[in-house]
């Protein structure tokens, strides 16, 4: 099956049909998809704030890593479950799309940093090193990019 | 396309960005002054630590929001999720404004402990309001006209 018979078939699944006979269920979906997305990126931010020894920099940055890495995690959670939905619900839109693979690619990515960024924090460094910083930069585009791709995949549907 | 269409994504995507720093900084505050997180944190450094980002990314937010808004003046002038967004980021504003001029001047005797009824009030109103300029925001593109 290649992909655009595997999009048609996902449409037409009662699931998919449910979604689409709803008027509010897809804006009601981004919406959720588009809160969990702006928890986990400031979370992110304040991850990589103090890995690079900044941020909320008077708690130690293992406690910070503990409490914020697994909400991280509660966060991504409801975004692939939200942003599963909408797949389905409209599979054309990014099935046979290249923007929502570069995304798909570019959340690997984000996930792989992160938990290092994670580990960095719950082995206290006593100061940043270069590398540090640098992760946290990059972690940080790399969220970025996410979003931006998530925002072209609307402009380059085939 | 014209020059606006083919900027439009570009200044959607920095919109988003900046929204998502802004509410999602304002969350965390927000569930501070509820006692929810980061409660081993005086309120006042919480609060001083992240709200210059909060404030850098609404500032980006309300240039690029202007920017759209310019692309189609008439379309959100029209359009009910716009205004219904706009009063909510008013009042957000003013409930923000009555915590710092009233609710915060007490901060001292609650900075460390658990905040009085009033600010987790405060607090809940603000998420309250965020997810209602967000959930509106995102309605904005189903109804434009353009």
């Amino acid at each position: 099956m290649n992909l655009v018979a595997f999009s048609r078939w996902l449409e037409s699944t009662p699931l998919s049909q449910v979604i689409q006979t709803t008027s509010w269920a897809i804006p009601g979906i981004q919406v959720v998809h588009i809160l969990c997305l702006a928890t986990l990126f400031a979370l992110a931010l304040n991850l990589s704030l103090r890995v690079a020894g900044r941020g909320l920099a008077i708690e130690s940055s293992r406690s910070l890593a503990g409490r914020f890495v697994p909400a991280m995690g509660v966060c991504l959670i409801a975004l692939l479950v939200s942003g599963s939905l909408l797949i389905i619900a409209e599979p054309s839109r990014t099935i046979t799309n290249q923007v929502f693979y570069i995304k798909m690619a570019l959340l690997v990515v984000a996930i792989v940093l992160t938990l290092w960024l994670g580990k960095v924090a719950r082995s206290e460094p006593e100061k940043p090193t270069r590398l540090h910083v640098a992760v946290a930069v990059l972690c940080m585009l790399v969220w970025t990019g996410i979003i931006v791709a998530g925002r072209y995949i609307a402009y380059y549907i085939t | 396309m014209s020059v606006a269409e083919e900027w439009f994504p570009l200044v959607e995507s920095v919109h988003v960005i900046a929204m998502a720093i802004a509410a999602g900084t304002i969350f965390l505050v927000d569930t501070r002054l509820i006692g929810l997180t980061s409660t081993r944190l005086p309120f006042s450094y919480v609060s001083e630590r992240l709200l210059p980002w909060t404030w850098v990314a609404f500032g980006c937010s309300v240039l690029t929001g202007t920017l759209m808004f310019i692309a189609n003046a008439t379309g959100y002038y029209d359009n009910i999720p716009f205004r219904v967004k706009m009063v909510l980021l008013l009042l957000a504003g003013l409930n923000m404004l009555y915590f710092q001029k009233v609710t915060f001047r007490s901060v001292a005797v609650w900075d460390a402990g658990p905040p009085p009824s009033r600010a987790r009030l405060a607090g809940l109103i603000s998420i309250g309001l965020w997810c209602g300029v967000i959930g509106f925001g995102r309605w904005i593109g189903f109804v434009i006209g353009k």
